[in-house]
């Protein structure tokens, strides 16, 4: 059987074939045609996308055939926008924002949840700190007027009398705090406090969340025309997002080091980009996310969310959150 | 008689008190700066220049990439303004049209705006120089159109003696006489594209000044906030500085002494208002086709791009039509309040200031190197120290909208009082009349049609500012509807305000237009002939 006898030239050949084989499975995902489509950003590019990043980096999505374009949002940026116009596939929004926007008529659906505690706080100094909602009365707080529901949402979740604040409209900026022009600001646990904190001041920060202001932020949203005829991509897109994430939760510093990379024309700070990505892993991984996995919720999350959109004014059915994409990812 | 011998030429005593203007200020801003440290306001000019040494590469690169915008979109608006005016002026039935539409699309708001630039052009620099071109092309457009009127009536009668008509006009008289109002033009539109582009990159932009601003602010950055500030300041004097240089190469010429016979009583005060009133309709009506066709032409969703009908229905219809009116009535009181106060003060200032350096003019290098900073920097930057200086109220962002109006009124004011005659000056010279009489009876007059030209175009330019105060600074008025409108895809509200704010600009306009009439007809009637 002369055919099965392994000579020098068919080693050789079957050498050559794995290597081929191997230089052909490198570059296979940018050999197949992959589908461009593009992530629209809630705000400008730091840690706070930095899931994303990995996985564009590691060639996840490549891996799926997806070619994903990270666009930034900005002060005017909004999200909805390049959604409902079908130039964004997938856009990372919050829950009341894309509440609102299914009260006019956009036909949005929550795919994913990347914060699972809303990063709002309170942010106030050491010597005149507001540690629990009751310590608001009587203090001045500095805060976009737009707001005001959130406020409202707080104060009638623990009892207080929103009446026994007083709101100074400010921009987005500690600068008011630390003048003394206000005791407190309203605003997220991985921005300003991580600014003074880089600055040396210590804050104290109250999250919203932990005293009953359950709105899912960072969500995943995606057009129900999306969710019928683009399921593929959504499923890839969403499956690199998770494992970008987990990659992100494992090594923080190494995420902030590859946002720098990735945007050096971004102004970013790397001691900045560490702290901020070390503030936000409690916002994004629970014993919920440790049992099912990254972006998930449960029937209680969406109706404590409900409860809470309520508040805000915002009426919402359950149906606005779709786990089908992500029961594919986790599953598969 | 020491004072009789000139001791130094004028070019190098204004360039020494440039100098010392200068390190006047630098020496106010460094002690300023020390005096408010810890307050995380402002950054002294010593901090600033390490900052920028420290981040040069950044820097340079955000730089390049902004003034590259800023460049194409100040190319591309001042070539629009120029085509516009001289459609204007080759079709004169039309350009009550074009001024009117020009209006109107220079009134639409960067809140609205933005995001559908950036939805049309996706990712890279075409919203950034789409709205550096928009900041400038007006402010262009209505000086040229007063220039190119400013000529005596005996030029045109000379050229239509050799039988020689509208071409032969435009080519030998307009565009010569228009020269001195379009370099006023061109100075007015240096800081205004450098800011258009930065707030271009509010977008979502991945490069530019614009976006380490942000950034900055944020990280309390206050070294990299002034820095960012100072460099868009320096950028926009050197361009005006050029502009400056540019004409005075060019305009060689004395200015004309333009006499023109009075302007043809109107036939009829019936007809002239059934004219008006017909004019005004056809401009509306070519506005609502511009916006409906603009936004099915580029299928635009009508979930974020409203057409005139969604508004309508918003506004009149809808069962909530009525919660909408009083929304956008009670918006629009917090605005006007600061609007008008900061108009009329910074039309006041400009003028003012233009004529005091006229009496003065050892103080102009200094006078314009503040003004144009003052115009150039980023009012997310002034925002705090304003508010420290003079508090959240009324004052705060009343000064804001008056420093907004203040820059292109005393440019244009500027330029107009040296079209001052050479011939008259020298006849008050001869009977030793001092430099006020000089100044109420020759300069005033002659500075009346640009100071009009820049009260109109400063009413959509007042509009713009008090709603950019209002969205990035205070919080209230019918800005911050408009943004709060768009972060909650209440779009029939966003547009509604667009209306709103669109038809206010309309009728200040008009009205100002209104009084112009009345007081150029009697000193400078070349400009209300037709």
């Amino acid at each position: 059987m002369a055919y099965f006898k392994p000579n020098r030239r068919t080693v050789l050949a079957a050498g050559t074939a794995s290597a081929a084989s191997a230089v052909l499975g490198l570059s296979a995902p940018r050999a197949r045609a992959t589908t461009p489509v593009s992530l629209q950003l809630s705000w400008l590019h730091s840690v706070q996308f930095a899931g994303s990043y990995i996985a564009r980096a590691r060639g996840w999505w490549a891996e799926d055939g997806l070619d994903v374009s990270l666009l930034q949002g900005g002060p005017n940026a909004p999200v909805e926008p390049p959604v409902v116009s079908g130039s964004a596939l997938v856009g990372i929004s919050a829950a009341d924002y894309t509440a609102a926007a299914v009260e006019q008529g956009a036909p949005f659906r929550i795919l994913g949840v990347a914060m699972q505690k809303n990063p709002f706080v309170i942010a106030s100094l050491l010597a005149n700190p507001v540690r629990e909602p009751a310590d608001l009365s009587g203090k001045k707080i500095g805060m976009a007027l737009a707001n005001m529901p959130v406020l409202q949402a707080l104060c009638t979740l623990n009892g207080v009398d929103v009446e026994a604040i007083e709101v100074v409209p400010t921009q987005y900026s500690a600068q008011p705090l630390l003048a003394g022009e206000v005791d407190c600001l309203l605003c997220w646990e991985t921005d300003l406090p991580v600014a003074m904190a880089m600055e040396g001041i210590e804050s104290v920060t109250m999250l919203m969340a932990d005293y009953g202001y359950a709105v899912h932020s960072q969500t995943y949203i995606a057009t129900e025309e999306s969710l019928t005829e683009r399921r593929d991509q959504l499923v890839a897109l969403m499956s690199g997002e998770v494992r970008g994430w987990e990659a992100y939760r494992a090594d923080t510093d190494a995420a902030a080091a590859l946002t720098l990379e990735a945007y050096p024309d971004a102004g970013l700070d790397l001691k900045t980009q560490k702290l901020q990505a070390a503030r936000q892993v409690p916002l994004m991984f629970s014993e919920l996310t440790d049992e099912h996995g990254f972006g998930w919720w449960t029937d209680q999350t969406v109706e404590a969310n409900i409860e809470t959109l309520a508040l805000l004014g915002r009426k919402v059915s359950p149906a606005l959150w779709d786990r089908s994409i992500l029961e594919e990812v986790h599953g598969g | 008689m020491i004072a009789l011998a000139d001791p130094l030429p004028e070019r190098v005593r204004r360039g020494a008190s440039g100098i010392v203007g200068t390190i006047v200020i630098l020496l106010a801003w460094e002690l300023a700066a020390r005096a408010l440290a810890g307050a995380y306001i402002l950054a002294a000019p010593s901090d600033v220049v390490v900052h920028i040494l420290q981040n040069s590469d950044l820097i340079w690169r955000a730089l390049r990439e902004t003034l590259g915008n800023a460049t194409l979109g100040y190319v591309l608006g001042n070539l629009a303004a120029i085509g516009l005016a001289g459609a204007a002026l080759a079709w004169p039935r039309a350009e009550p049209v074009v001024a009117g539409l020009a209006l109107l699309v220079f009134c639409l708001p960067l809140v609205a705006t933005g995001p559908i630039l950036r939805v049309l052009y996706g990712p890279g620099p075409g919203p950034q120089i789409t709205l550096a071109a928009l900041a400038v092309y007006y402010t262009t457009f209505v000086p040229l159109l007063v220039g190119l009127r400013a000529a005596p009536a005996s030029w045109f009668e000379l050229l239509r003696s050799y039988g020689r008509g509208r071409l032969a006009e435009l080519v030998h008289i307009r565009a010569r006489a228009s020269l001195p109002y379009l370099f006023a033009g061109l100075q007015i539109a240096a800081p205004a594209a450098f800011l258009g582009a930065m707030v271009g990159e509010f977008t979502g932009a991945e490069r530019g000044l614009g976006l380490l601003a942000i950034r900055a602010i944020r990280a309390l950055d206050i070294a990299g906030i002034w820095a960012l500030a100072s460099i868009s300041a320096a950028v926009s004097i050197l361009i005006y500085t050029a502009v400056g240089w540019l004409s005075r190469a060019v305009l060689r010429d004395p200015p004309p002494m333009i006499l023109a016979p009075p302007a043809l009583p109107r036939t009829g005060h019936a007809q002239g208002l059934a004219a008006t009133v017909m004019r005004t309709a056809f401009v509306l009506a070519m506005a609502l086709l511009l916006w409906w066709g603009a936004m099915t032409t580029f299928d635009l969703n009508p979930f974020f791009a409203k057409r005139p009908d969604d508004v309508w229905v918003a506004l009149f219809t809808a069962t909530d039509a009525r919660e909408t009116r009083e929304t956008l009535a009670g918006a629009l009181g917090e605005t006007v309040v600061f609007l008008l106060p900061g108009f009329a003060g910074g039309l006041a200032l400009g003028a003012g200031l233009a004529i005091l350096l006229t009496l003065a003019p050892a103080l102009t290098p200094s006078a314009t190197l503040i003004a144009v900073a003052l115009r150039s920097v980023p009012i997310l930057t002034t925002a705090p120290l304003i508010v420290l200086l003079l508090g959240r109220g009324a004052a705060g962002t009343i000064t804001l909208v008056a420093v907004m109006v203040f820059f292109p009124t005393f440019v244009a004011c500027l330029h107009g009082l040296r079209q001052a005659p050479g011939q008259i000056l020298d006849v008050f010279s001869t009977y030793a009349a001092g430099p006020f009489a000089r100044l109420w009876h020759v300069q005033v007059p002659v500075m009346l049609p640009a100071f009009f030209a820049a009260a109109r175009m400063s009413v959509p330019a007042s509009v713009l500012a008090v709603t950019v105060v209002e969205w990035l600074a205070t919080g209230r008025g019918i800005g911050s509807l408009m943004a709060l409108s768009a972060s909650l895809s209440d779009y029939d509200m966003l547009w509604s305000s667009v209306v709103i704010v669109s038809v206010l600009s309309a009728l200040g306009y008009a009205g100002i237009g209104w009084v112009e009439r009345r007081v150029l007809t009697v000193f400078a009637s070349e400009q209300v002939a037709r």
